[in-house]
């Protein structure tokens, strides 16, 4: 199995590789675009995935990904079932503080509530956060860039006296235990 | 200009555009050039039709020339109604060699053999097509005018396009299209919808299609976005791969605008956690459709955006490959 490592190569100098994994390949073009204009001080490399595994043509130039963020879309069963096979090829080093989701439409009526719940869960059991984002305009996107960039750069050791492990501890997701009795009167 | 003239033209001026009126009229040229100064197309539209109805009746105007204006109207705009494909079969040996007014004689005269009362017109665009116009009465009534059927086809291809056809002049009609053009049958080609022009191109194969090659170079991009340097696609060879194939089995550029695809399916149910519908003898029958304002278009952005999974399914492709749209599948195949 071609695990995806955390600490197999070397980082680079005030560098920051950042992984979109979405499967509709829409949103994240856009997020990629916002994020590297919006850093100035920092050098970010953004890669745009649809799942996991990676292609082993790209394992000797692509960089040390620093953190790997699944974009979900909660209007779509696809997109969770999408990311969840895709986690299996994460090595588990990455669970510390190194992988991010993702929700879009979270507000959405359409949208079966027991999607978010399974998210959740899916998060606080990984011990990883859980961001939602508003994906149709230009602030919801700038909004979602700015706060992928704060944990990004803490993720890559950019962020002096904070670590991705450190960070996770305060950010991760936690469900309430009576999540499933949960209605939103 | 007798009543039933009258409610003929004053429907189709109901049915015409306010903007496309005055160039349609110029091109009837049976209102002399004063005339035509005289109509005030600002004016609303019933207005405009009552002072036409005075002038057709001054210029001793009849069916005959109403119907013209019709045909007119409906070439310039043949994007409606509902138009049906057919190809004739077994070509003898004159066939590629039918000229117009060969044709023109041999229509007329099968026809008007088959019913006494019909009232045609044929006329050549001028992109190679002839159009025909049938208005069908009986052996007792004449022609109705206000529900024609018309009929495209193209010279030199065993193409036909037809609309307005009911099932009762089905049969004269194709008996007499098979006759002028030397057949010796005609068959439904399964494929119908709105617009005429994409009808024709799926037919005869005049959209901009992809073939597959050996050595695939990445389709060029109409816009090439400026690629910044720090974003990178992992699985961009994939993307390219499924983008390739969905041009393949559907076009490039603009596709031909379908409404419809249906497939009626005669094939046996098979589920097995289902015991009581699994196994029986009987086909289970079910009609499956797919409906959308381009209907090719969609199918293309499912197969390229990974929706629909590649290699594009021959049932999806055949849509394109064998130009129908509609498709009965039995157990052994389409």
């Amino acid at each position: 199995m071609s695990l995806l490592k955390p600490f197999s190569k070397l980082p680079g100098l005030n560098t920051a590789n950042i992984l979109l994994v979405e499967n509709e390949e829409q949103f994240q073009q856009k997020l990629a675009d916002t994020v590297v204009l919006q850093e100035k001080t920092v050098n970010v490399n953004v890669r745009l995935a649809r799942s996991l595994p990676l292609p082993m043509e790209n394992e000797e130039s692509r960089p040390r990904i620093d953190l790997v963020v699944f974009i979900i879309h909660l209007t779509s069963e696809l997109s969770f079932q999408s990311a969840e096979t895709s986690l299996k090829y994460l090595d588990p080093g990455y669970f510390q503080g190194k992988v991010c989701f993702l929700v879009t439409n979270a507000r959405n009526v359409s949208v079966p509530p027991e999607r978010l719940v399974s998210v959740r869960k899916l998060a606080a059991s990984l011990h990883c956060p859980l961001l939602c984002a508003e994906d149709q305009t230009t602030e919801g996107v700038t909004t979602a860039a700015h706060r992928l960039l704060a944990i990004l750069k803490v993720a890559a050791g950019l962020v002096p006296m904070a670590t991705g492990l450190y960070l996770s501890t305060l950010t991760r997701c936690t469900v309430p235990s009576d999540i499933d009795q949960q209605n939103f009167e | 200009m007798d009543d039933s003239t009258k409610r003929l033209l004053q429907r189709l001026m109901r049915r015409i555009p306010s903007q496309m009126l005055q160039t349609i009229l110029d091109k009837w040229a049976h209102l002399s050039r004063e005339d035509l100064h005289s109509l005030d197309f600002t004016q609303p539209k019933w207005v405009l039709t009552e002072h036409l109805l005075a002038l057709c009746e001054e210029n001793g105007l009849r069916v005959k020339h109403i119907t013209e204006l019709e045909m007119i109207y409906i070439i310039e705009n043949p994007n409606q109604g509902m138009w049906h494909g057919f190809q004739l079969l077994d070509a003898e040996e004159d066939a590629p060699s039918i000229e117009l007014t060969q044709f023109k004689e041999q229509f007329k005269a099968n026809l008007t053999e088959l019913i006494s009362h019909v009232s045609i017109k044929i006329k050549k665009h001028t992109d190679e097509a002839i159009w025909i116009r049938v208005a069908w009465g009986d052996n007792f009534t004449k022609p109705y005018h206000l529900k024609p059927t018309y009929v495209v086809h193209h010279l030199q291809t065993p193409y036909v396009f037809v609309t307005g056809v009911t099932s009762k002049h089905k049969p004269l009609l194709n008996q007499a299209l098979v006759l002028a053009t030397r057949y010796s049958s005609m068959k439904d080609a399964h494929l119908s919808g709105r617009n005429l022009t994409a009808i024709r191109d799926l037919l005869m194969r005049q959209y901009q299609q992809v073939f597959p090659t050996k050595h695939p170079k990445p389709l060029q991009e109409k816009n090439p976005v400026p690629r910044n340097p720090n974003i990178e696609k992992e699985q961009a060879e994939n993307t390219e791969n499924r983008l390739q194939m969905a041009c393949e089995a559907f076009g490039d550029g603009t596709l031909p605008q379908l409404q419809k695809a249906v497939y009626k399916l005669e094939t046996k149910f098979r589920d097995n956690s289902n015991k009581t519908l699994t196994g029986r003898e009987e086909p289970f029958r079910g009609v499956v459709e797919f409906a959308s304002t381009n209907l090719l278009e969609s199918l293309r952005h499912c197969v390229s955006s990974g929706m629909a999974s590649t290699p594009v399914t021959p049932l999806l492709s055949s849509i394109t490959q064998k130009g129908r749209n509609y498709f009965v599948i039995t157990d052994k195949g389409v």
